[in-house]
């Protein structure tokens, strides 16, 4: 027998449950906040690592078939069929776990993240329309691959950083303003080494946030 | 010093803190579908829908239903005054959970002050 079972406020819960007492009440709600946080929130870890696996392994394809003595013997053509493997399936991972983290979630924070899948998806659209409006101009082969290589870099770190202003992500930020001063770094190494650069630089500074946010979810 | 007692009833049942403390863990202005709420919780509709009449009688969530798209769509969420209640309830829960130290003689602030 409970000493407070008869307190008046125990008569207005008879529905429910074991009674709780405060120790047990604040494990439950930390309990659920968990919960939820693990079920609902979009994993940094899984998306830097899979960016980052793809730009680290197709830009180190390119890289690895270009110049004089390439270090691969594929032909150019496969290495980019190879990237475009590759980042198709990065694009595909993200949307599955975006949508599955925040499915049935509405209001203020679903037409955030709508707006800003929007600026991505009209951004590389534009980015794909410049390649064409380039080649039209009658730009060569050479010119149209620097400005792939350099300007979807350059549209990722400033959506990062954007991102990052928007849910006060400071990790995600400094990421952004990495790939951003790579993307500089690379404009002047010129090709192929530009590749390169993107490669290691890049995809790997990506990895690097994975294992950062990894890290920072276990302390 | 407040006593176990003084907890919000309308929150202090493991159903309806588990609710609570999953619309309050949204940022402000976020709903969650019906559905979705109930798989965070492992609950029955049955019993989510009466708990949360409990809750919505009490003005802590809102329960509106709308459509998304053409189907129809039940959305939760906590108002601001269940957030607010919320929020006292953690603070009050804190308060029982640190034993004030060497303040046994003194008048305990929480109690008997409110109008």
């Amino acid at each position: 027998m409970r000493d407070d079972a008869d307190r008046p406020r125990a008569a207005v819960m008879p529905d429910d449950d074991p009674p709780l007492d405060p120790a047990g009440s604040a494990a439950l709600i930390a309990a659920q906040r968990a919960r939820v946080a693990a079920e609902t929130d979009v994993d940094g870890r899984l998306l830097f690592g899979v960016w980052g696996a793809a730009w680290l392994l197709g830009f180190g394809a390119l890289w690895a078939v270009a110049g004089d003595r390439p270090a691969l013997g594929w032909s150019p053509a496969a290495a980019g069929v190879l990237f475009a493997g590759l980042l198709v399936a990065a694009m595909v991972v993200t949307s599955v776990h975006v949508a599955r983290r925040t499915s049935g979630v509405h209001g203020t924070s679903s037409l955030q993240g709508a707006m800003y899948g929007w600026a991505w998806f009209l951004g590389f659209v534009a980015v794909f329309a410049l390649a064409s409006g380039l080649t039209r101009a009658g730009a060569g082969a050479g010119v149209v691959q620097v400005a792939m290589t350099l300007v979807p870099p350059l549209l990722v770190g400033v959506l990062y950083m954007a991102g990052a202003a928007i849910w006060r992500d400071r990790a995600q930020f400094a990421l952004g303003a990495w790939i951003l001063v790579v993307t500089i770094v690379a404009s002047f190494v010129g090709t192929p080494g530009m590749l390169a650069v993107m490669s290691l630089a890049g995809g790997g500074g990506m990895l690097a946030a994975a294992v950062a946010e990894a890290v920072r979810r276990r302390s | 010093m407040p006593a176990p007692g003084d907890l919000d009833p309308v929150i202090h049942t493991q159903a309806r803190l588990r609710i609570m403390t999953t619309l309050t863990a949204l940022p402000p202005g976020d709903r969650l579908t019906f559905p979705r709420l109930q798989s965070l919780l492992d609950a029955t509709a049955g019993n989510l829908s009466t708990h949360l009449r409990r809750l919505e009688d009490a003005g802590y969530v809102a329960v509106t239903k709308g459509h998304i798209g053409r189907v129809p769509a039940t959305h939760v969420e906590a108002t601001r005054a269940g957030r607010r209640a919320f929020e006292d309830y953690v603070a009050q829960l804190a308060a029982l959970l640190t034993p004030p130290a060497g303040t046994r003689g003194e008048p305990a602030p929480s109690k008997g002050t409110s109008a």
